[in-house]
């Protein structure tokens, strides 16, 4: 997704933001940009980003790596005035996972998708102060999007009886 | 302030006058599935709190567990009011990772598609607003011409309101039947009729009711992450559409309607000229669809994602529309995150607005945003 007269600008940034925090991004085929970073530098680069234009948190996501023992979170911006797609990801320990809250660059509009994720994966963003449960009401069960919650499970046990012929199909 | 609720408040013997928690939904009439909790002293809300998950599906687990054109379908209810762009959002992440060469007249039907369901869109934000605003008029106006473009949906997806995954990772599941250009020419004659219409209510009915309400300042639209009509009526000229075009917006040349003022009127002035938008964009469309014949596309039985990670961002009627989409290989993807333009919209923008309103103003600003619970809860 190239925005319109990006070239120049996605050039600085990428040498200026490599040479800056010692990583490589890259440029995918359909123009967007890719960071990885190590979590320890992850706040300097984000502010970093959002200083040089990077107004929009369009969305922050967390992917789950149960056999790496690791969440990778995802943070999309997009600059309003250099028409970029930056991606930055960086990966948390799975056990304690935490990461620092990006409301202070962002404000409300990251700290929904902070609840979002605290909620459905359980990642904790230090200095959000509402962390609150958006979508599940009475929810005691672990972060249900996690990988290792197995929904089919817990809707059959939760939901259909075991011996009821209609509900048979559920138990095969 | 009390913290009791407005009921059990007068029940003990207080009137109603210092102070009660009042819920706007989820089971009023115009909420949708969707609630806020209003603090109110006297007539002004003093704080708000949106209550969200009434419509919470776990569409983005599902998908983990679905091939591309079984998720396809699903991406239909990630808005009910316009499930064609999501559609689009969807089968845009899938194609971008198989890297498919999709023909040029399936990304003009996709085109088509997408404007008309945004038409579609706009015009029941319209009657729903009026509704609110206790104009009757509007709102049956509105929702009878809206059957007009949804009797052309039928006639070329099958769904009235979804498609069943029209717009599909490849193209689109099958070509426009006979006819349906010409169909398209007289609905869009017809839809000019009723932007006319509109026009009229709006100076009257539209303007004494919303004119300074809701306003929303361009540094807060920023920092609440308001996105689509909501951010253009602030004054910032962003769309997707033209920002970082898909499909074949870059060869087609629209306007992209914005006001300074940011309150709701504004907003509803956007939208209503979004329609004369994207009547012009159908026209060139139109002119350009290729005279070639499409096959229809049959879901195939276990064919792999290639591996590799996408984020593809679109401009539906409400806002920015993204979905990242991470696959290891395998015949589903193995992550799915959508981003919808209301989870912003419903929260921190809607609550932003509303402390400090009147009670009476409550309906115009929570329905001057456009807000679908579906792809909030999703």
């Amino acid at each position: 997704m190239a925005g319109v007269n990006s070239e120049q600008q996605r050039a600085e940034l990428l040498e200026v933001t490599g040479l800056r925090f010692a990583v490589e991004p890259h440029v995918a085929a359909d123009g967007t940009m890719w960071i990885s970073a190590e979590h320890e530098r992850l706040p300097e680069l984000l502010a970093f980003l959002r200083h040089n234009g990077f107004a929009h948190c369009s969305a922050i996501s967390v992917t789950d790596w149960p056999e790496d023992g690791e969440f990778e979170l995802t943070y999309h911006l997009w600059s309003y005035e250099d028409k970029i797609l930056v991606t930055v990801k960086s990966r948390i320990d799975r056990e304690e996972a935490t990461a620092a809250s990006v409301i202070s660059l962002w404000g409300p509009s990251a700290g929904i998708h902070e609840r979002e994720l605290h909620e459905l994966f359980g990642v904790s963003f230090e200095g959000n102060p509402d962390l609150a449960p958006l979508f599940l009401e009475d929810w005691e069960g672990p972060p249900p999007f996690r990988k290792d919650f197995d929904w089919r499970a817990y809707v059959r046990e939760a939901f259909y009886e075991e011996g009821n012929s209609r509900e048979q199909s559920y138990w095969d | 302030m009390s913290k009791a609720t407005g009921t059990e408040h007068m029940a003990k013997g207080h009137r109603a006058v210092d102070g009660y928690d009042l819920y706007f939904g989820p089971v009023h009439p115009g909420s949708g599935n969707f609630g806020v909790k209003l603090t109110v002293e006297g007539e002004r809300v003093v704080a708000a709190r949106s209550d969200p998950g009434y419509l919470h599906r776990g569409f983005e687990k599902l998908m983990e567990y679905r091939t591309p054109m079984q998720n396809a379908v699903l991406s239909d209810r990630l808005c009910i009011l316009e499930s064609l762009n999501w559609n689009l959002v969807h089968a845009e992440a899938v194609d971008r990772l198989c890297g498919a060469e999709i023909p040029r007249r399936a990304k003009c039907i996709r085109v088509i598609m997408a404007e008309l369901s945004r038409i579609q869109s706009h015009i029941i934000w319209y009657g729903v607003l009026s509704k609110a605003l206790g104009f009757d008029t509007g709102f049956k106006v509105a929702f009878g011409y809206r059957d007009y473009v949804l009797d052309l949906f039928e006639f070329v997806t099958g769904g009235r309101v979804y498609p069943a995954g029209y717009l599909c990772p490849g193209g689109v599941r099958r070509d426009f039947p006979d006819g349906t250009k010409k169909r398209i020419e007289d609905l869009l004659v017809t839809m000019e009729k009723m932007v006319l219409e509109f026009e009229a209510y709006d100076s009257r009915t539209m303007a004494a009711r919303c004119h300074g309400v809701g306003v929303l300042a361009l540094d807060d639209a920023l920092r609440l992450g308001a996105t689509g009509p909501v951010l253009r009526a602030c004054g910032l000229a962003a769309d997707v559409r033209r920002d970082a075009p898909y499909e074949i917006y870059d060869e087609l040349d629209f306007d992209i309607p914005i006001r300074e003022e940011g309150d709701a009127l504004a907003r509803s002035i956007i939208r209503r000229r979004e329609i004369g938008a994207s009547i012009t964009i159908i026209r060139q469309v139109l002119d350009r669809l290729p005279a070639e014949t499409l096959p229809p596309i049959k879901p195939k039985v276990a064919v792999k994602i290639p591996e590799g990670e996408v984020y593809v961002r679109n401009e539906i009627a409400r806002g920015e529309a993204a979905v990242y989409m991470r696959s290891t290989g395998e015949a589903q993807p193995y992550r799915c995150k959508i981003r919808g333009p209301d989870l912003l919209h419903m929260i921190p923008v809607l609550e932003h607005l509303l402390v400090g309103a009147e009670v009476a103003d409550v309906p115009a600003i929570y329905w001057s945003l456009n807000i679908c619970p579906a792809d909030m809860d999703r």
